[in-house]
């Protein structure tokens, strides 16, 4: 289910509107988005580990094919994204017991508020209206901020390049454009991705729970991490079993910084008065000094 | 690490208050000592005991009365005084091939001619810095011109002179702190001039050149030389 | 004593003999530059230089150890983040001299601003080093303005206070280019651009601690705390406060020839004044640090090995200092000021490579260690830095008054 460029258009202006008026563009986004931005249901309990999002994602933006394509070898350590790989599929242990793996995928969670765009000094990642987390390479410094301010370690640096570039996974937004779903979702072949609006999606992944309480963890991730992300996992084994970092607040990263930024108004507005009391009162002291010495030394004088 | 739910904040909060308030107590000694008199600024001894100012160019010494030209008097009884070239001339000069002294008896006037510099660069004039008559001349001076370089105010003496109006004399000279100021200011003009950098300058600060009317000028040096002891004729007076 | 006219035109000697030579021949000068230092010098930039150009032909990874799990490193957290903090002594005596009017300090005011400029000049160079795309520093300057970002607000307070260090400072290049009108004029400015100078510092000194509100899931506990901007800015001052005590100390040592025996004098009571304010300041830090400990409520991991880190860091280089310093103060004992202040200076230094280094990423895999590439950098920059500072203090007056101008 896609969204039609009506909606887009009348959400953007008034987007655009409020984000004209000094909140940040990211905050004004993510509260008239949040249950009508697109998402991802990622249910790991039906991934093959087949990879074939993987192959999907690096033909669609034109990166190198998967290392080790069909060879089961590949999940024997654990991969992270990287410059020329917007996503990968690890393997983790699977339910007690039992000796089947679960596969996970991983790539950028194209979060509601994303800590990387409200880093970047230079807007060069962007919480798009339409939802992905885009990355506007002209307008980078190469500063790396938007790396230390992921919670996700998702952008990666082309530091072996004299020219380098921010890499990540861009949720296909030139395809959402027109109409269609990310490559990886169009090409999984088992149902383990799923693509649509996030109330939606979290519909879905809440009546999966509600009707397997014994099977699925009663936790939905990305329903709240770091303020929201778009993809959402919901698992049948604990979260650390798949590598996902657990120990993350709600509190996006925007929020973490708001008050800091808060300030700088207060100090331009508060510092001259401050200041220039302080300078005036310094003055009149010196200049009362001056008298007294003045009239001690004409004293001298007439002595 | 999360300390902030409500049961947690009240012990939390009042540890912060706690911390607060020990703070603003142990301040107020704290205050109190950093504040509290010091003993007098301890210099290095070895400063101390120099007595002179080790970074000062221009060597000057107690006692002496100055006048603008750069030459110099030392009252040694109420009628007769010690004249001679002081430090700032000798190094303005550098060295000096031989000098002309005025003979015994020789009557000399404040601030007119009264001996003559011959240097590398020609004849240059110094003013007296008293009224009076010659009494001696320094022979050893005369003989040995490095001396009133070398030991401008002490076996460098160029005259004694027997004065009448000395007192009234005193009036046109500089000494003490007002001398002191004196060089110094000249000191800094000479600074910002010629450049700053220790090239020209010992280890310790004291100027290495000598001669130093050569750096200023090194195509006529005799008028530098003039200018700073007044005998450029241009009619000056500090 | 009026100059003759004769002795006027006598005076020649080119300009560029005269101002930039020191009124030395070319050989002259260059044989002055036969010095123990300068032959150190001139090695670390023989292999410092030829590294950043190859930094900036094969790009970050062939010169540094910055991974994907650690973007920063060296090169932010000294030449950037310390060199920012120490050249903070530009605001501070700035405004003691001209806003709290404590005149007494003056003959250090125009050194610190001169610290203070070739610092921050020499952080921007540090920063087009480690950039991965430096020649795009103009597009959060002037078009695309992440607004959202707390390095936007760095970015353009940094810029402007930069300019505004060099209108602070520019007096005595005029004195010295002996462009009186100018001179005249600018110091006319001079608590305008002291207020505004405080404002942006303050702004930009605690943003370079919000910088790491943001990294809550990597940032050690023990450092990471919301009133990171606070501790920044109050060790901003702290460190200000003592590079002018260290940096003065130097300076009449060094520069021996340009200062009289007054000022001496005068230094000793600058220093000691300094150093009393240091203390009290960082009395008051340390209490800060140990505030943002009861609001994290992370004492017990001081029982670790971070933690005795932590202990270091505060105890040996804030609570230490602060008692030596006071101790110092009140006895009067000028050297050990100056001491007290290089354990101050160094202590900020620590902190800011803790925060950004050595407390980031404690719990990832792989640890962070600079490169000698990267630590050879980081020396060139400063020693390019340093050599600055004793051109321009060798020539222009900074250490001494210029004898035609009235003292501002």
């Amino acid at each position: 289910m896609s969204l039609s460029r009506r909606r887009f258009l009348k959400c953007a202006s008034a987007t655009g509107a409020a984000a004209l008026v000094a909140r940040p563009v990211s905050a004004a986004a993510a509260a008239l988005r949040t249950g009508r931005t697109p998402a991802v249901l990622v249910d790991t309990t039906r991934c093959l580990g087949c990879r074939a999002c993987e192959a999907a994602c690096s033909e669609k933006n034109q990166l190198p094919p998967p290392v080790k394509a069909g060879d089961e070898s590949v999940f024997e350590t654990r991969r992270t994204t990287d410059v020329n790989t917007f996503t990968v599929v690890n393997r983790g242990g699977g339910p007690d017991g039992s000796h089947e793996a679960r596969y996970v995928k991983s790539q950028c969670m194209h979060c509601l508020d994303p800590g990387c765009a409200s880093a970047c000094p230079a807007k060069a990642l962007e919480k798009t209206f339409e939802g992905p987390v885009v990355y506007n390479r002209e307008r980078c410094l190469g500063c790396r901020y938007c790396m230390l301010a992921c919670p996700f370690d998702v952008p990666r640096f082309e530091y072996e390049k004299a020219s380098p570039y921010v890499r990540k996974c861009s949720f296909c937004a030139d395809r959402q454009k027109q109409g269609l779903a990310p490559a990886c979702v169009e090409v999984c072949p088992s149902g383990t991705l799923q693509f649509g609006t996030r109330d939606a999606l979290l519909e879905e992944a809440r009546t999966r729970i509600y009707q397997n309480p014994k099977k699925y963890v009663h936790h939905i991730y990305g329903e709240e991490e770091v303020g929201g992300t778009s993809w959402l996992y919901i698992t049948d084994v604990p979260f650390e079993r798949l590598g996902f970092r657990t120990d993350l607040s709600p509190t996006s990263a925007p929020e973490l910084s708001r008050t800091a930024l808060a300030a700088v108004p207060f100090v331009l507005t508060l510092w001259p008065p401050l200041l220039m009391g302080l300078y005036t009162f310094s003055r009149r002291r010196e200049e009362a000094e001056k008298a007294g010495a003045g009239e001690s030394e004409s004293n001298h004088a007439h002595e | 690490m999360n300390s902030h739910e409500l049961l947690t904040i009240y012990s939390a909060k009042a540890i912060e208050y706690l911390i607060a308030v020990a703070y603003v107590v142990l301040f107020i000694p704290f205050w109190r000592y950093v504040n509290g008199r010091p003993a007098a600024a301890r210099v290095p001894a070895a400063e101390r005991a120099r007595g002179g100012q080790p970074t000062d160019w221009f060597r000057m010494a107690e006692g002496i009365l100055f006048h603008p030209g750069h030459a110099w008097a030392r009252v040694e009884s109420p009628d007769l005084v010690t004249v001679g070239l002081d430090d700032f001339a000798g190094k303005l000069v550098g060295s000096l091939s031989s000098i002309d002294l005025p003979a015994e008896g020789t009557p000399l006037a404040q601030g007119e001619r009264a001996w003559t510099l011959q240097t590398r660069a020609g004849a240059i004039d110094m003013l007296s810095p008293v009224d009076g008559t010659v009494f001696a001349v320094n022979h050893a001076a005369v003989s040995s011109p490095r001396l009133p370089i070398e030991a401008p105010y002490e076996e460098g003496w160029l005259l004694k002179v027997r004065g009448r109006r000395l007192a009234a004399n005193a009036n046109q000279l500089l000494s003490g702190s007002l001398a002191r100021r004196w060089m110094e200011d000249l000191t800094d003009r000479l600074r910002s001039h010629m450049g700053l950098e220790l090239g020209l300058v010992y280890e310790d600060g004291g100027l290495m050149i000598d001669g130093f009317a050569n750096v200023l000028d090194p195509e006529h040096p005799e008028l530098v030389a003039k200018h700073f002891l007044l005998t450029d004729g241009g009619g000056s007076h500090a | 004593m009026h100059t003759s006219n004769t002795a006027r035109q006598a005076l020649p000697v080119s300009w560029v003999r005269d101002k930039l030579l020191m009124g030395m021949s070319l050989r002259r000068y260059l044989r002055s530059l036969a010095t123990p230092f300068d032959a150190v010098a001139a090695l670390i930039l023989l292999v410092g230089v030829p590294v950043i150009i190859y930094r900036f032909t094969f790009g970050l990874g062939a010169v540094t150890n910055l991974s994907q799990a650690n973007p920063w490193g060296l090169w932010i957290g000294l030449d950037v983040l310390s060199g920012v903090a120490l050249a903070a002594g530009g605001f501070t005596l700035a405004s003691v001299v001209y806003i709290f009017g404590l005149k007494q300090y003056h003959a250090v005011v125009r050194p610190a601003i001169l610290t203070g400029f070739l610092g921050y000049f020499f952080v921007v160079v540090g920063l087009i080093v480690d950039l991965g795309r430096p020649w795009k520093l103009p597009v959060p300057l002037v078009y695309s303005w992440g607004t959202g970002s707390v390095m936007f607000e760095v970015a353009w307070c940094v810029c402007l206070y930069l300019i505004v260090l060099a209108l602070e400072f520019s007096p005595a290049l005029f004195e010295w280019l002996g462009l009186r009108k100018l001179r005249e004029w600018i110091v006319g400015l001079t608590i305008a651009l002291t207020v505004f100078g405080v404002m942006l510092s303050t702004l930009h000194q605690s943003s370079l601690g919000a910088l790491f509100l943001l990294v809550p899931h990597r940032l050690h506990p023990l450092w990471y705390t919301p009133f990171v901007p606070i501790h920044f800015f109050v060790s901003a001052i702290i460190a200000g406060l003592s590079m002018v005590i260290v940096e003065s100390g130097l300076s009449h040592r060094i520069f021996r020839n340009q200062i009289g025996a007054s000022a001496h004098a005068d230094l000793e009571y600058i220093t000691l004044g300094l150093g009393k304010a240091a203390s009290v300041v960082l009395f008051a830090y340390f209490f800060l640090k140990i505030q943002a400990l009861a609001d994290s409520g992370a004492w017990a991991l001081l029982n670790t090995p971070y933690g005795y880190w932590y202990l270091v860091e505060v105890l040996g280089f804030v609570l230490l200092p602060c008692v030596l310093l006071a101790h110092a103060v009140r006895r009067g004992n000028v050297a050990l000021v100056r001491a007290g202040a290089a354990v101050a200076v160094a202590g900020v230094v620590l902190n800011r490579l803790n925060v950004s280094v050595v407390a980031m990423n404690w719990n990832a895999g792989v640890r962070y260690v600079p490169s000698w590439m990267e630590v050879v950098t980081s020396m060139a920059v400063i020693t390019i830095g340093v050599l600055t500072f004793r051109f321009i203090v060798n020539r222009m007056p900074v250490l001494h008054q210029h004898p035609a101008y009235q003292p501002h």
